[in-house]
């Protein structure tokens, strides 16, 4: 190589060398401004994505019966979610997680569109309650959506199965449905009460969430905790319910459609309060029972309907005691007035009929044997705005009040109320006096709830007291359990005439002792309450009855209150379709009256444990020796017969054992 | 033995000692923890196996090594059209061969091979009076295996063939209007292979590279988050076996492609310093060893060889930080691989013997 080559050789590479130094110090420039300039930017995006904060979700508070026993109580339980920072933006990814998980894509985007939004930093649920399969789905999942976690989060845990279903109600995600209507009370992904007293008294039982701090890897996995703020749980409460009442209902039941209701005469509780078909509301917390409740919405048992606060029902003849107390009150009836009872009763044209012929009867035994052309004559002589006017002044127009949502009210025609019906057919909105008639035997348009007609009775029984009937009895304090009684609003007085309830009264003793209800009469227990037959289909042809189809035969009523003397219990019951009032409804009240009085203060149930079956199970017998007997042959040495109840308990839960 | 020992020339070894250091102190941290825990041992004995062969190398005869050039890019030939046909396919493309349990990457090895080659053959003349069909010559043994890279396909290796094109300035000079033709053919290639040749992964790649945040979730992830552990590092780093970003495992790839963000978030500023300074001692060393060597195919295979390592250095390091786009360009002693380290260490034992024939003369 000669020199000249050489030298332009070594000179190119002198260039070479400055280029290399120059590529280097080009690099060197890059990553100063990367870890010199934008460093504090890039150090806050780390720990943004390595710190996160997760919600905890508080535990709801758990639910007592008025003895402790538990009726709700919480598990563990793992969530497939979304956390709040974790949330997509890529709308696709989004799709393929509802494709994946089976939900609608549309409902999923509104929920997490709801979530990014929301204040606080709940997660977006897609699946709760995961069992083991569930898990192993999940885990899998996530290999293709890391966004995803699974999380564990308290469930809500129903003891007694379908025993309270509809007073207690269940738990289920707040809807977006839900949010829109009232944005400041829910958050999205909140669990809530979605019926009975769990929404009820949803404010009380739902705790405050906590958060963790925490440093999560790449995989969404807690590396180590921060930081915590403990989640306060919900409080827990006793309710009013008598596990031993409810268990006695749901046995008298069986397979038969109806409500029943109990109320404790010092205050309002409610000691039972069953629907059925009852419903277990255990099936509502995963996603394989919500499947099913579509079915159950559409069942034609209404299984999901609480009869007792949303089912309006003819009362029959437990109507004559609200039409007399009207009539003597509008000084159109004596109480020793005798009116004759020929077996039928004419107004105008029409014929109105009666079951039997009783011939001149007064007010008391016209209760007793339930005449209904006695009625008639008060439904003949007083206004339909009258009854109205007097149904507003003992309560029997508004709801009652109780702590569970969706109460319907009593439903009492009037003037008014036929031209709002009728609205659009003017024809029809005048009010004949026919249908005073029918209304004085509680039938026509008048339709009450059970919860309702309990409270009127309740208010015979008290002597004129309006009761507000509720469900919670008091909060728990944890440390004792004792119960912090809960502040009620005071019951009302309607200044009832203390002789008509006299009148009443020996009015409703007598069907106990000698009228319709007879075979329900308690030996050694002053019981008493009125039969009532809601017709469901007109019949104009006695023999043809017994033929109808189960589901068009009439509605059984029986409303009273126990003892006579020093009243503790109000009750209302309705069996559907199940013919007379006094062979079918009048023995569940009997039952209910035999365990409250006879069995619960000899044989209480045993302490409270964890599992409620045990103790239901040990106590409430199948009844082989009917406890009627049970008074008359004890011997002096037993507990004084129930004819001298105990005198009214001051609401003593037993200590709860650990 | 002695002899052969002393012809190893200190300026270039002592970088390179530390550097693979490093790279080993790196692939510790961040394995640790994860499946790859094991990896820095691997790592380790692919050094030493590398350096012997270096040592080896750097002693034995000048002549000889440049008499093997033709066989051996021969060979290499042989081994990519084999690799072809009944190579391993890993993440796509088929460019391993199975041996002994072990995973030889032929395309990593057939780069230096081809260097020498060039070398081999632009040197066999002095160089002012190569002609248009020397260079035209050494183009097509460059494109060759290049093509049957492209094939695997392995678009990122193949283009580590090309810093040997950059024989072409140092042979001819450069000139203000080759560099604007140059950039008008890359421009048309360019938009050419857009249309033509890329896969959509790679479109989103390159796009990503143009923004990294348009999708940060899925292309732009891996830029986004060794941004974020380099810049997190800051002056003096997390520390070692600290680095947020390695050690909860939201940096990708950090073993390989993205193992100089470990090393940056852990060992900050002071630490890509140090590392880009001991690279570019290297660079300089080898570009010395260019001047010294006696005759032109040791001028030319040393040069090739920093303008290789220097193409390799200046893409993975600046992929890190998004100053060039990403793709799977080994940064050397630093991502972890057998076939890659033995061929970087190779050539620098050829290297080493060009310095070592010029010493002894």
């Amino acid at each position: 190589m000669d020199a000249r080559a050489r030298l332009l050789l070594q000179q190119r590479l002198a260039v070479s060398r400055t280029v290399a130094w120059l590529v280097i110090g080009g690099l060197v420039a890059f990553y100063g401004h990367v870890q010199l300039g934008l460093r504090s930017r890039f150090r806050e995006r780390a720990l943004e994505q390595a710190v996160k904060n997760r919600a905890m979700p508080a535990p709801r508070g758990i639910i007592y019966d008025r003895n402790g026993h538990k009726l709700v109580d919480n598990r563990r339980a793992l969530h497939l979610v979304i956390q709040r920072e974790d949330i997509p933006t890529d709308a696709t990814a989004i799709a393929d997680v509802a494709v994946a998980l089976e939900l609608d894509p549309d409902l999923l985007r509104r929920k997490i569109a709801f979530a990014r939004n929301a204040p606080g930093n709940r997660m977006v649920i897609l699946q709760d309650n995961l069992d083991e399969a569930a898990v192993a789905k999940a885990e899998l999942l996530r290999a293709r959506f890391p966004f995803l976690t699974i999380d564990v989060a308290p469930r809500r845990t129903y003891l007694g199965s379908d025993l309270a279903g509809h007073a207690l109600g269940y738990v289920g995600e707040v809807s977006p449905d839900q949010i829109e209507k009232d944005p400041k009370r829910f958050q999205s992904g909140e669990i809530i009460g979605q019926a009975g007293f769990e929404a009820g008294r949803n404010e009380l039982l739902k705790g405050l969430d906590g958060s963790r701090r925490i440093l999560v890897n790449n995989w969404g996995r807690e590396v180590a905790l921060y930081g915590m703020l403990e989640p306060k749980p919900g409080t827990s409460v006793y309710t009013t319910l008598d596990a031993g009442v409810q268990q006695v209902l749901k046995e008298a039941f069986g397979e038969e459609k109806g409500a029943a209701v109990v109320l404790d005469l010092r205050d309002g509780g409610i000691l039972g309060l069953y629907s059925a078909p009852s419903l277990d509301p255990n099936i509502f917390l995963d996603r394989k029972g919500r499947a099913q409740t579509g079915v159950m919405w559409n069942d034609p048992a209404r299984p999901m309907l609480n009869r007792v606060t949303q089912g309006l029902y003819a009362p029959g003849s437990t109507f004559k005691l609200f039409m007399a107390l009207a009539a003597l009150d509008a000084g159109k009836l004596r109480p020793d007035e005798v009116i004759n009872c020929p077996g039928s009763f004419r107004f105008g044209n029409r014929s109105f009929r009666c079951e039997h012929v009783d011939g001149g009867v007064s007010l008391v035994p016209a209760i007793a044997r339930s005449c209904n052309v006695f009625f008639y004559n008060l439904g003949a002589r007083l206004d339909i705005d009258d009854i109205y006017k007097a149904a507003e002044r003992y309560g029997l127009t508004l709801p009652t009040g109780i702590d569970l949502p969706h109460e319907k009210g009593s439903r009492i025609p009037n003037r008014e109320y036929k031209r709002r019906v009728n609205k659009t057919n003017p024809a029809n909105q005048k009010w004949f006096p026919g249908e005073t008639i029918s209304v004085a035997i509680g039938q026509g348009d008048v339709g009450l709830t059970p919860i309702g007609l309990a409270r009127f009775y309740a208010m015979l029984a008290t002597k004129g007291k309006l009761l507000t009937p509720h469900l919670l009895m008091g909060t728990r304090d944890d440390q004792t359990g004792r119960v912090i009684p809960a502040a009620l609003p005071d019951p009302k007085d309607v200044g009832l005439n203390p002789q008509w309830q006299a009148v009443l009264e020996e009015g409703l003793y007598r069907v106990v002792t000698e009228g319709t209800a007879k075979s329900a009469r308690i030996q050694g227990l002053d019981m008493v309450g009125k039969t009532g037959t809601a017709q469901v289909r007109a019949q104009a042809d006695k023999s043809a009855y017994s033929k109808f189809e189960k589901r068009f035969k009439d509605h059984a009523w029986f409303a009273g209150y126990a003892p006579r003397e020093n009243p503790q219990i109000a009750f209302a019951v309705i069996m559907e379709n199940a013919g007379f009032g006094a062979t079918n409804a009048a023995p569940v009240a009997k039952k209910v009256c035999e365990y409250w009085f006879q069995q619960r203060p000899t044989k209480p149930l045993p302490p409270p444990t964890e599992r409620l079956e045990d103790a239901l199970h040990l106590n409430l017998p199948t009844q082989e020796a009917p406890p009627v007997d049970r008074p008359a042959q004890a011997p002096p040495a037993t507990p004084p017969p129930p004819a001298t109840v105990p005198p009214p308990e001051s609401i003593p839960p037993r200590k709860e054992t650990p | 033995m002695k002899e052969r020992l002393r012809g190893l020339d200190p300026g270039l070894l002592l970088p390179l000692v530390a550097l693979m250091f490093m790279g080993i102190l790196t692939l510790y941290s961040a394995g640790r923890g994860t499946p790859l825990a094991n990896l820095w041992v691997k790592q380790v004995l692919y050094s030493f196996i590398g350096l012997a062969a270096m040592v080896y190398l750097a002693g034995t005869s000048h002549r000889r090594i440049f008499q093997w050039a033709l066989p051996v890019y021969g060979l290499g030939i042989a081994l990519l059209v084999v690799v072809l046909l009944f190579g391993k396919s890993i993440a796509g493309t088929k460019g391993w061969l199975s041996i002994a349990g072990f995973g030889l990457q032929p395309s990593e090895l057939m780069k230096w091979m081809t260097l020498l080659m060039v070398a081999q053959r632009l040197g066999s003349r002095p160089f002012h009076l190569l002609g248009a069909r020397d260079l035209l010559e050494a183009g097509l043994l460059v494109l060759f295996p290049m093509l049957l890279v492209f094939a695997q396909p392995d678009t990122g290796v193949a283009l580590t063939y090309t810093p040997i094109f950059l024989l072409l300035p140092l042979l001819r000079g450069i000139r203000f209007r080759w560099v604007a033709l140059g950039l008008a053919v890359g421009l048309a290639g360019g938009s050419l292979a857009w249309s033509f040749y890329f896969k959509p992964y790679q479109k989103e790649r390159i796009l990503t590279f143009l923004n990294p945040e348009r999708d940060p979730k899925k292309h732009g992830y891996q830029v986004t988050q060794s941004k974020i552990a380099v810049g997190a590092g800051g002056i003096f780093g997390q520390g070692f076996m600290s680095g947020s970003q390695t050690q909860l495992n939201y940096l990708p790839v950090k073993t390989t492609d993205f193992a100089f963000s470990v090393w940056a978030e852990e060992r900050g500023f002071l630490g890509v310093l140090a590392a880009l300074t001991l690279f570019g001692l290297l660079l300089r060393r080898l570009l010395l060893i260019a001047a010294e060597a006696r005759h032109g195919a040791g001028t030319y295979f040393a040069y090739g060889c920093a303008c290789i390592f220097g193409a390799h250095i200046l893409v993975n390091a600046g992929m890190q930080v998004g100053m060039l786009p990403t793709t799977g360009i080994p940064l050397p002693f630093f991502t972890y691989g057998g076939s890659s380290t033995l061929a970087f260490l190779l050539a620098l034992g050829v290297a080493l013997n060009i310095h070592n024939h010029a010493k002894v003369r």
